[in-house]
């Protein structure tokens, strides 16, 4: 027998996570733009999109991040430490691409120091995702290895009935479990089928690029160059994604006081990894556009064995210039070998 | 002939003879609707060009990266209206010489392209001249006039929610050829003029100050609203300094290559209703 949770019992669902002291995020449409943010009721939601413009990635990796607070006095200097609201927070209605960006981040954020930012947030949080019933051409999770309905990084996936009343509800680990525990009362057993999910097609072998990319010869290829012609050298492939993790510490304020914040970088600007001399190891838009190939589909991989992308294709969908990750793999891809 | 055939056979025209090294044009895109930049450096692939409804882009701003034009070679660019007068503004502000931009002009009518006669930015001035008269787009002025009507509070209300949703990725500073800047001024640390940081002040700080930037400068390509990745109508900001640099000083940005800078010029009949 499987669990049920009906549409018209969503509210009740809501309610009761609410009671039990969740704030609930969900994809919310306003000022012409869908993102993740806090709901009261069902009514809020924008559940039936391919998927949101802004990625739950924010919600954990701010665009700026306070760290602390400090003032330089006379004979010292005081700090004091901006941690993050230990919220207790549901993110419902999360699409399996930027639940599993979660999933392939935690390693970078824990390997050599534990960014208390990001796990303080994670260990509070509980990923309630929906499996996709429709995709459109950006997307590419099947060409990363995930699926419509992967559970990789969800404490919960619901899968859309065919019928349409509601959802399967599957919790995929203990979180979830215990998340389901509150609702039990609203959740039906009953046998039902889930809808389909989309054909999304497989737009790249990634084996094939791994393997391209692995060849150092081709560090130097004419490649970059063409493939990146056209690159203006925004942020908004980096900044859209699921899983891109670049910041930069600024300090905010005067000579005397202010706040050290964690900002977002991009590998695409000019200034990144600009040193202080002067001298830019990467002064051209190819050599930054190879660097985000590299560093996902190589680098990351080497260093946590998977790679830092998981498919959702926004860095095409909303490139200015109709680039992107996947164009670039398709055509590494398809180099003759 | 279409106006496609018109311009791959001129294109390849251009660079089988040498007189340009480069064509910079729009190609099809990843969907059937989407058009890209596309780079063609030799006649034998002109037929990747494609021209029709659906090329909005202004394509002036890739004629500004340092180094395309310092060989005194020619580059021919397709262009809107729009584009031929960044164009002039680059040439005002000595970013180029526009005796090195070969002109591939075309308007958008009726959602189809349609041919403009003219090789050299001087060649379009009558036209120019003639958009100026036909006045500021009014269907930016409709949008616009929803603004004006609200009060200060309102108005700064709404800003503030549309600047709040800003992840300063620079997607509109990077799309626009005014933006030629080598080193922007929110890039520059020593001393940190502008917040880098991406909170509501920081957003604040950067579309302001780049709407004083483009104060009598932009010519409403809608460039930087249609690269906006989370929907901010920078149109309308434009829109509104377009309007000032006109209503106050007659200035149409981009009308010829000689135009001075409006906020760079003096003249003795300027209004100065804000000077006490």
């Amino acid at each position: 027998m499987t669990r049920i949770l009906l549409n018209s019992r969503l509210d009740d669902c809501l309610g009761a996570w609410r009671s039990a002291g969740f704030t609930v995020l969900a994809p919310v449409k306003r000022s012409d733009l869908t993102r993740f943010d806090e709901v009261q009721g069902a009514s809020e939601m924008s559940l039936d999109i391919v998927m949101p413009e802004r990625t739950i990635k924010e919600h954990f990796f701010l665009q700026t991040e306070p760290l602390i607070r400090y003032e330089i006095k006379k004979q010292q200097i005081e700090t004091e430490e901006m941690v993050p609201p230990e919220r207790k927070r549901i993110f419902f209605g999360v699409r399996p691409c930027d639940a599993a960006g979660l999933d392939i981040d935690d390693p970078l954020f824990g390997w050599d120091y534990k960014d208390d930012y990001w796990f303080r947030r994670r260990e509070k949080s509980v990923i309630v995702t929906i499996a996709c019933t429709s995709a459109d051409d950006f997307c590419m999770c099947t060409s990363v290895g995930l699926a419509p309905d992967s559970p990789k990084g969800s404490d919960v996936m619901l899968h859309p009935l065919l019928d349409g009343r509601g959802w399967l509800v599957v919790p995929h680990t203990d979180r979830g479990k215990a998340l389901l525990e509150p609702v039990s009362s609203i959740l039906l057993e009953e046998a039902a089928e889930p809808a389909p999910v989309p054909a999304v097609p497989v737009k790249f072998d990634v084996n094939n690029v791994m393997a391209w990319l692995a060849e150092p010869a081709n560090f130097e290829s004419q490649l970059w160059k063409e493939v990146s012609q056209r690159c203006i050298g925004c942020g908004s492939c980096t900044y859209l994604c699921p899983t891109c993790h670049c910041f930069d510490i600024q300090d905010e304020g005067d000579t005397y006081s202010g706040i050290r914040r964690k900002n977002w970088d991009s590998c695409s600007f000019a200034m990144f990894t600009m040193h202080t001399s002067g001298h830019n190891p990467r002064n051209t838009q190819s050599t930054r556009w190879r660097q985000r190939i590299m560093h996902k589909f190589n680098y990351y991989r080497g260093k946590f064995g998977v790679n830092s992308c998981s498919g959702c294709g926004r860095c095409t969908r909303q490139c200015p210039v109709d680039m992107g990750i996947t164009e670039t793999l398709h055509e590494i891809s398809n180099l003759p070998r | 002939m279409g106006i496609q055939e018109q311009y791959r056979k001129e294109a390849a025209e251009l660079l089988s003879s040498g007189e340009v090294k480069l064509v910079i044009g729009y190609g099809e895109g990843s969907t059937a609707e989407r058009r890209r930049p596309v780079f063609v450096r030799s006649a034998e692939y002109v037929s990747r060009l494609v021209l029709d409804g659906s090329c909005v882009a202004n394509l002036s701003s890739y004629l500004v990266p340092e180094g395309l034009l310092s060989d005194g070679k020619k580059v021919a660019v397709f262009l809107k209206p729009d584009g031929i007068r960044s164009i002039n503004i680059l040439a005002a502000e000595s970013q180029l010489d526009p005796e090195q931009v070969v002109i591939l002009g075309f308007d958008i009518e009726g959602g189809q392209a349609a041919p403009l006669p003219g090789r050299k930015a001087s060649d379009f001035t009558a036209l120019i001249g003639s958009l100026k008269s036909a006045g500021l787009s009014p269907e930016l002025q409709k949008d616009a006039d929803r603004l004006e009507q609200m009060s200060a509070s309102e108005r700064f209300g709404y800003w503030k929610e549309q600047f709040s949703k800003c992840i300063k990725c620079y997607a509109c500073r990077q799309v626009c050829p005014m933006c030629y800047c080598r080193r922007c001024i929110v890039d520059v640390n020593q001393p940190q003029w502008i917040n880098t940081s991406s909170h509501t002040l920081g957003n604040f700080e950067w579309n302001i100050i780049r709407a004083f930037h483009l104060a009598g400068r932009c010519v409403s390509c809608g460039g930087c609203d249609r690269s906006c990745p989370v929907n901010i109508p920078l149109r309308l900001i434009n829109h509104r300094m377009a309007k000032e640099a006109l209503d106050t000083f007659g200035h149409y940005a981009g009308e010829s290559a000689e135009q001075q800078p409006v906020l760079a010029t003096f003249r003795q009949e300027d209004p100065e209703t804000f000077i006490l």
